[in-house]
């Protein structure tokens, strides 16, 4: 009896040695991000939020807030102000003086972009979003008009 | 609505009243014709074309516009007909044809009539790829208007506003055709003091407010916390009490528009209620409670404040409670006030408690009968109130009255005012009202309704023979009207069905106060009841009355002196009322001076304007604190300063000139440490020491036990809980609660309040000239003065009241000086020094100065004296620029 248990046991141990073994030799599919390696995303991917300008260095946002309204978790906050204009910021009379997304509210659902009437409001494809401070989670213009060069590789669409 | 006319639509038969418009029928049975010049207020134009339908006629059916079609009997319109339709599609693709469509940077995109009727009433695209017509996206109309000509449409709204409501044409179109665009006449500014409604009538994002421009959207979707949410609530500027809308985001104001109410401001505000929003967030605001420290006003926590207070007031409370004062404010919640003179009353001891204007203006409480009376009188006569100045809203409707109903307007005014314009002018002088009204009804007397009048009620036959000796020729001569102006004004009042009488604050104070008021008294008891009516001055004077912040008066006008009334009071709170009348605003004020009152609580009001007599007062006293939004001259010389917030961060209530409560709700979060007025009342009560059992509040009188503490009965945790009582307490306000009020408020009848019923004999005094003062000293309220309200917007910086003194230009030349240079004004009380500028609408031997300028030169002048006071002008060294306000 001991001696059958003693047998299969060892079958087992050996199998599963078998798999540890098998995957020792194999490359590893951990990538090392963010620093090291870049990972690949498709061109339809949501990541970090990003405020873009016209070629002329204008921004494109205008400050209309439909981005906050069409918002389900309420994570944008605008506030619109008048351009000066001898120097103005945006096209128009209207631009945002202040713009916070707020990530740890943020879903990814894309809807501001869709709402955006000038395609200011992207989703970009940073996805390294980790902080070490609940405060840095929060957005300001400032960090989304400058985002960082995400460290991606765009795969084609499927 | 007498006759009803029968119209059909789209075959089905409707019932509507004679008279109006296809437009407005349309509304009324609830079909929605699409209107953009059309305007319920205003007259058909048919500039749009928007609102075509198919009527038929002898000749066929015809394509015309609804709007200046009027409703007749058996009208059968096609309003869904296919040819109908498409010309309406097709107006409004023309209409859009230009638009900019920038609706995303739109102030009005949201609650805008062209986005909701190209969405209802729109093809969905246009045949128009050409490039759009170019016009100036960003041209001022003032200051505080911003035309956008692209988008605008040429509906005529505000022009035409303007013109019926205004009476002042200061907007035209200029160009043709699709260059058509809206603009100012040259060197002719943009300067009504209602412009800003032309704002809300706008039926396109055209017209937008620069106040409040871009801070807001109008979407009432999207987070709770960050949508714009309509706090429906009133106007606290003046005693009309119009109806407000102030958009608030983020717990900060937005936006102020106006709100519908037909009883009372119909859907207008004026620019001061419109744009002074300045306030609410100012900078300039107290934040947090401070006490003073070895001369030095610092930060305290409300711990520390709450108690200096009450250790204070206590101390003199317990010594002698006759050394307390208290002020009340008109421009604060009934709340607030009642709790303030239930606290001095109760805890203190004292009816040292007073507002400014209040125990000091013999004030009929009645005030205006109705808002709507104006609309019905056919003779009105305003004597010493400014209509134009003091209640914008409400001089729209007066000038309404003459120019629409062709009611006959007698103005009674130191200046000729704007009001003057429409009507009849009759000079007169500050102090000598009584003297003209005598001789008015000395000509009234004789002629019938008069004449029966006197035979009917008691005082009668000796008013006849007493009025008569104030002969009209004697006094024509002495205050400069013509007889025939006299006897003009008696002959109309005789003919008039609804006559009005409305007479201002100035009037029933100073030294003429008493036979002002019983000259007008007697009028109201010839012409009739209800139709001579005191207009209060602020927000809440009436309200202020209401609940007893007045020296003589426990709330609901009843008279301190009378037992039986302190015994009803003693049962509702507990606790003894005292006995004697106190002092006024200003015999408190004087019991500083001398050093019979020590310690003076002031909640929302400023003594300290009053002039250096005041301040001297103030600084003579033990104990002074103050309450109140803004750090005021007064405050400068407190004690301790209590943050209060303002009134849309708390609900309150607030009584107009026509008796109406009205709710004007929390709106945003009290800003830092500020806290409403009525919660520190009731916080200081809750602090006061509590008296031992059978102990009297009077050290060596025996008074009656107080069954409870009068701390007990404080308990309130909302504002509702006090108006609870009010409406337990205040004959009038019975049976009133928050939700009872609703959205446009109620009035209080006025069958609980004395009025005159005979005749009294008031003999004017007369002024004796002094050679040394020769002229009389017009002090007048404008709307834009320097108080905090106004001055923390920027944008009304321009349309502020210059700081001049306002002179007769052959008075000027007569001291032979130029327009511009600076005098000195001297009274007995104060000298002033501001530039003089010429104008003739102010009488020879008057100069004219505004209240509330910076440093307040006229309350100055005045002193404790009011309105009669005698001042000299001096000419001074060489002549500064008088700033020019349409510069």
């Amino acid at each position: 009896m001991a001696i059958k248990e003693l047998v299969e046991g060892g079958v087992a141990i050996t199998q599963a040695m078998g798999v540890t073994f098998k995957h020792l030799l194999q490359k590893p599919i951990t990538v090392q991000s963010p620093d090291w390696e870049p990972i690949a995303v498709y061109p339809r991917f949501r990541g970090r939020h990003e405020l873009r300008r016209y070629e002329n260095g204008l921004e494109r946002c205008i400050g209309c807030q439909l981005c906050e309204a069409s918002c389900p978790t309420g994570a944008i906050y605008v506030e619109a102000a008048e351009n000066d204009p001898e120097n103005p910021v945006s096209p128009g009379e209207r631009y945002a003086k202040v713009y916070e997304i707020n990530l740890l509210r943020c879903i990814f659902c894309g809807a501001c972009q869709d709402a955006c009437p000038t395609e200011a409001i992207v989703l970009g494809h940073n996805y390294t979003l980790a902080n070490y401070d609940r405060r840095d989670f929060l957005l300001t213009k400032e960090e989304l008009l400058n985002p960082p060069e995400p460290n991606v590789i765009i795969r084609a669409e499927e | 609505m007498g006759e009803r006319v029968t119209i059909t639509i789209d075959g089905k038969e409707y019932q509507v009243p004679a008279g109006i418009t296809l437009t407005r029928a349309a509304e009324m049975v609830g079909i929605d014709i699409p209107i953009f010049c059309d305007h319920p207020r205003l007259e058909p134009v048919g500039a749009c074309r928007q609102c075509l339908v198919e009527i038929e006629t002898p000749r066929g059916t015809r394509l015309t516009t609804a709007c200046t079609t009027p409703v007749s009997d058996g009208l059968v319109v096609h309003y869904n007909s296919p040819r109908a339709k498409a010309a309406r599609e097709a107006t409004l693709e023309f209409i859009l044809a230009h638009h900019p469509l920038d609706c995303p940077i739109c102030d009005k995109g949201g609650e805008c009539p062209l986005q909701d009727q190209a969405m209802k009433h729109g093809p969905a695209e246009s045949h128009f790829i050409e490039e759009k017509t170019h016009k100036n996206k960003r041209h001022p109309l003032s200051d505080l208007i911003m035309l956008d000509q692209e988008r605008c449409v040429v509906c005529w709204r505000c022009i035409r506003y303007l013109e019926e409501w205004e009476f002042k044409p200061q907007l035209g179109l200029y160009h043709r055709g699709g260059e058509t665009v809206i603009d100012t006449h040259p060197n002719r500014p943009l300067a009504a003091k209602t412009s800003g409604n032309i704002i809300d009538i706008c039926p396109v994002g055209a017209l937008t407010n620069r106040v409040a421009r871009f801070q807001y959207r109008p979407w009432s979707w999207g987070p709770p916390s960050r949508t714009l949410e309509p706090v429906p609530t009133v106007c606290v500027h003046c005693s009309l009490g119009c109806n407000l809308q102030v958009d608030v985001r983020t717990h900060r104001v937005r936006r102020i528009k106006a709100r519908e109410n037909s009883a009372v401001n119909d859907m207008w505000i004026c620019d001061k209620g419109r744009f002074a929003q300045g306030f609410f967030h100012s900078e300039e605001r107290i934040r947090q409670p401070l006490v003073r420290e070895n001369g030095e006003l610092r930060p305290a926590t409300w711990d520390e404040a709450l108690q200096r207070v009450v250790d204070g007031l206590y101390r003199w409370a317990q010594e002698n409670p006759e050394a307390v004062g208290a002020m009340g404010s008109p421009k604060v919640g009934n709340e607030a006030n009642y709790l303030l003179q239930k606290f001095f009353r109760l805890m203190v001891d004292t009816n040292n408690i007073d507002h400014r204007w209040g125990g000091d203006v013999l004030a009929d409480p009645r005030g205006l009968s109705a808002v709507e009376a104006i609309h019905q009188a056919d003779v009105i006569v305003l004597v010493g109130v400014d209509l134009a100045e003091e209640m914008p809203v409400f001089a729209n409707f007066y000038k309404r009255a003459v120019r629409r109903n062709n009611a006959q307007a007698f103005v009674i005014h130191p200046r000729r005012t704007e009001d003057a314009d429409f009507g009849t002018y009759i000079p007169v002088l500050p102090g000598s009202e009584a003297l003209l009204l005598n001789a008015l009804m000395a000509l009234m007397v004789d002629q019938e309704p008069f004449a029966a009048q006197t035979r009917r009620l008691p005082g009668g036959r000796d008013f006849v023979t007493w009025v008569k000796e104030h002969r009209p020729e004697d006094i024509s001569a002495l205050v400069g009207v013509s007889q025939e102006t006299l006897e003009a004004l008696a002959r109309t009042l005789a003919e008039a069905q609804r006559p009005l009488v409305l007479y201002g604050p100035d009037v029933v104070r100073g030294f003429q106060a008493e036979a002002n008021r019983a000259a007008l008294d007697n009028l109201e008891l010839l012409l009739g009841k209800d139709r001579v009516a005191y207009i209060a001055p602020d927000a809440n004077s009436v309200g202020a009355r209401d609940m007893g912040v007045l020296p003589h008066r426990l709330p609901g006008h009843q008279d301190v002196t009378d037992a039986e009334v302190r015994e009803r009071f003693r049962r509702y709170w507990g606790s003894e009322v005292p006995e004697e009348a106190g002092l006024t605003y200003q015999g408190m004020l004087e019991a500083a001076a001398d050093g019979r009152l020590k310690a003076l609580f002031v909640m929302g009001a400023d003594p300290a304007d009053e002039g250096p007599w005041a301040e001297e007062a103030l600084k003579a006293l033990d104990v002074l604190v103050v309450q109140d939004v803004f750090m005021t001259r007064t405050a400068l010389l407190a004690d301790v300063v209590l943050p209060a917030s303002t009134y849309a961060e708390s609900d309150a209530t607030f009584t107009n000139v026509e008796r109406r409560v009205q709710r004007a709700p929390r709106a945003f979060r009290p800003e830092r440490d500020s806290r409403p007025d009525w919660a520190i009342l009731v916080d200081l009560a809750k602090r006061w020491p509590i008296r031992e059992a059978g102990e009297s509040k009077r050290k060596g009188r025996k008074g009656k036990r107080a069954r409870r503490s009068p701390q007990a009965r404080w308990n309130y945790t909302r504002p509702q809980d006090v108006l609870r009582e009010i409406a337990r307490v205040v004959p009038q306000y019975e049976g009133l609660t928050w939700d009872a009020l609703g959205e446009g408020g109620r009035q209080w009848p006025t069958d609980r309040v004395a009025r005159p019923r005979r005749f009294v004999q008031v003999t004017p005094r007369f002024q004796a000239a002094d050679p040394e003062y020769p002229y009389y000293l017009v002090a007048e309220r404008f709307l834009f003065d320097h108080t905090k309200m106004t001055r923390t917007t920027e944008e009304l910086h321009h349309v502020l009241e210059p700081a001049v003194v306002r002179m007769h230009p052959e008075d000027i030349y007569d001291l032979g000086i130029q327009e511009g240079s600076t005098v000195e004004v001297v009274s007995r009380h104060a000298s002033v020094a501001l530039p003089v500028q010429a104008d003739e609408r102010v009488q020879r031997g008057t100069v004219a100065i505004a209240y509330s300028l910076p440093g307040s030169p006229a309350e100055a002048l005045m002193g404790p004296e009011g309105p009669g006071v005698m001042v000299a002008v001096r000419t001074t060294g060489p002549a500064p620029r008088v700033v020019n306000i349409l510069d």
